[in-house]
């Protein structure tokens, strides 16, 4: 097996270098002229007020010109030519760039073209990749549009040349099994769907979506009940707080007052409108698996109706927040590549968010998208005990910082007395400590990896061997000092990425060498039976 | 067997070595660090000025930046290597902020290598891997010589762009 395999090419068949068609120069002006307009428009209305117009049309020459010689200097210095099995491109005057990209890599080819770009007979060309930047990769803008044409042509062509087992995986972006044969999709169905909401449920997800609008509901609800009993000893309950305005400033306790109550009724109403929007976005929700897909319907007034080839996902993150897990409910997020789920657009990243679902039907709906594993036979190992100490010291400036406030504020005022109802403040980091520590954990099921993390929401991780792409080790200095490190597992999903905070260091390198020795198997188990067409 | 000249030789089984980066890149750091001192120890000359406080401070932000200047490049040299192995592609880097990353072979899209004006003029160039990761969507190695980088460029390429050889 060549490691060194460099493609050769004797001087006689190296392709041509190409640039981009001389009218690139007028478009991107063009588009600089287009950001310049509103300055512009600014600028000469002004002109006649004296110094301040004389300014602004200063300005905007001055933005106007860097940008017109750079957009220039990109026409001039930019290259691209076809070697091999590569796209080569080359731009840049001060800032050189070389990019070599492999055509096997190529996940989509386009040729855009704008109606002025129809009217010159020139077009756009982007050619994108799996990578995780969320732009093409490769963007010639503009060409003829007859070299684009030719030029997606021959990328295609060649693309298929260089991966002869693949089937149709040009819409499958994030997926890096491409080639992955029709015949290794399970084809399982699950009769009943694997998630149907009813109306109880999609009102609890709203409910329960927004915990500050809780707080705040109950809150609200809280006061006018008092005001309602008008009970005498409530009122006497504030006057001691007249200290507070003492300390902070005479009338201060109106508005401070009058703060609070406007914040809750934000809350309050934020709270109503989730609720409300939770019905209209996710009524009737149905995620069913059918053969190699997980099909989904939801909506009240628009419905909407997706499909996410199970190929595609990358990964699963249970997400499980403080009340909804005293609820018995969880969220689940079903990574894809490209953009975050729940959020529209992004390449490949369909909306794949499954609200509120409870507890027990987890395991079903786990199984329904990785057919091995089990979800309630999953054990987690805690990470490193070290971290308790280097999470009191954390809690400890966290709760201390506003406590120390109160306490001067309280001795500034002269009511020592106050600083007894920060007692039950103190024990307060050990206990946030000791309950972080508790929902942490990490596991190496079989064909899986999984992390948990978090209090308020916990959120656990379950990524298939297959779908690492890169693996890291993080080291703070703070973690250093306790000989902690983190174990950071990155995949195709857009967004936030699986940590394991806080293991030894050694444990940690252990565990890297692990994912990645994982990821390795894992695709050589899968290699056999690729290339049966 | 010949290897492009600047390619690191092909791995002996099992024992793969770290490599350093070029030296010079200390210098390209280290200047950096000076504009980016005389641009901040500007603009703090200038609050000062506005703000009527002592110059002392801005003295203050001119003896950290050109400590920083002295200090750092060093030690982030000591602490960057690479390895590229027969699998992955391993970093090593960090003075306070450490982090180890690990770059499978077949998870690599493209590979960039890039030289700014400093850069080529010391002939050095930053090579830059990019995957289909979020973390790891663009890792770079800087302070590369420009031919070693150049060859790597290439090799990672076919490589990558290959399926897994089995």
């Amino acid at each position: 097996m060549p490691s060194d395999a460099v493609p050769s090419e004797t001087p006689a068949e190296t392709p041509r270098e190409k640039r981009l068609h001389p009218l690139t120069l007028v478009f991107s002006t063009g588009a600089v002229a287009r950001q310049m307009v509103f300055p512009a428009i600014v600028g000469g209305l002004s002109a006649g007020q004296g110094d301040v117009g004389r300014i602004v049309s200063v300005g905007v020459a001055v933005l106007a010109l860097p940008a017109l010689l750079a957009a220039v200097a990109k026409f001039w210095f930019f290259r691209y030519r076809l070697a091999g099995a590569d796209l080569v491109l080359r731009s840049g005057l001060l800032s050189r760039k070389h990019r070599v990209i492999p055509l096997a890599r190529v996940q989509n080819v386009e040729v855009r073209q704008g109606a002025l770009q129809r009217l010159f007979r020139v077009a756009e060309l982007r050619v994108e990749t799996a990578g995780g930047s969320g732009q093409a990769e490769a963007v010639l803008s503009v060409l003829a549009a007859a070299e684009a044409r030719g030029l997606r042509a021959e990328v295609a062509a060649r693309r298929r040349a260089a991966l002869p087992a693949a089937p149709s995986s040009e819409t499958a972006p994030g997926a890096p099994e491409d080639g992955a044969a029709p015949s290794e999709i399970p084809t399982r169905s699950y009769a009943p769907p694997l998630v149907k909401l009813r109306t109880t449920d999609v009102l609890l997800a709203g409910a329960t979506a927004n915990e500050g609008g809780v707080i705040a509901a109950a809150l609200a609800g809280g006061l006018q009940l008092a005001d309602d009993l008008r009970l005498p000893w409530l009122e006497r309950l504030g006057e001691p707080f007249g200290w507070l305005e003492r300390a902070v400033g005479p009338g201060s306790a109106p508005l401070l007052a009058l703060a609070v109550a406007l914040g809750v009724v934000f809350l309050f109403v934020g709270w109503l409108f989730s609720i409300a929007g939770a019905v209209v976005r996710y009524h009737g929700y149905t995620l069913a698996r059918e053969g190699g897909e997980l099909r989904k319907r939801y909506g009240l007034l628009s419905v909407r109706e997706g499909s996410v080839p199970l190929e595609r996902v990358q990964a699963l993150r249970v997400e499980e927040s403080l009340l909804r897990r005293a609820v018995g409910l969880v969220t689940v997020k079903i990574e894809t590549a490209g953009g975050a789920p729940g959020e529209g657009g992004g390449r490949g990243g369909a909306e794949a968010f499954v609200p509120i679902a409870h507890r027990g039907d987890l395991p079903r709906l786990v199984r329904g998208i990785f057919d091995d594993l089990d979800f309630d036979r999953i054990s987690l190992r805690p990470v490193d005990p070290r971290s308790r100490r280097r999470a009191v010291r954390r809690y400890a400036v966290l709760v201390g910082t506003p406590a120390l406030v109160f306490a001067a504020m309280a001795l500034r005022a002269g009511e020592p007395g106050w600083l007894l109802a920060l007692l039950p403040v103190l024990p307060l980091p050990w206990l946030l400590a000791r309950w972080e520590y508790a929902h942490r954990g990490y596991a190496l099921e079989r064909g899986y990896v999984v992390a948990r993390a978090g209090v308020l929401n916990r959120v656990t991780w379950i990524i298939p061997d297959v779908r690492l792409q890169t693996a890291h080790v993080t080291e703070t200095p703070f973690q250093r000092r306790h000989g902690l490190a983190s174990l950071v597992v990155d995949t195709a999903a857009g967004g936030k990425q699986a940590v394991v905070i806080d293991l030894g260091t050694a444990r940690a390198r252990a565990l890297l060498e692990e994912v990645v020795a994982r990821l390795h198997a894992a695709r050589r188990a899968r290699a056999p039976r690729r290339g049966v067409a | 067997m010949t290897t492009p000249a600047g390619a690191p030789p092909p791995p002996p089984d099992g024992e793969l070595a770290p490599s350093r980066l070029d030296p010079r890149v200390v210098r390209v750091w280290r200047l950096g660090s000076a504009i980016s001192t005389a641009a901040v120890t500007l603009a703090a000359a200038l609050a000062c000025a506005l703000a009527e406080a002592s110059l002392l401070w801005a003295l203050l932000v001119l003896a950290l930046g050109v400590a920083e200047g002295v200090l750092h490049p060093r030690a982030a040299y000591r602490a960057w290597s690479y390895t590229v192995g027969e699998e992955e592609v391993r970093l090593r880097r960090g003075v306070w902020w450490r982090r180890e990353s690990v770059v499978p072979l077949s998870r690599i899209q493209h590979v960039d290598t890039q030289q700014g004006p400093v850069e080529r003029a010391l002939g050095l160039a930053t090579l830059v891997l990019f995957t289909a990761g979020s973390v790891g969507a663009r890792l770079a190695i800087p302070g590369l010589a420009a031919a070693r980088a150049e060859a790597l460029r290439d090799r990672l390429a076919a490589l990558g762009g290959r399926e897994d050889a089995v």
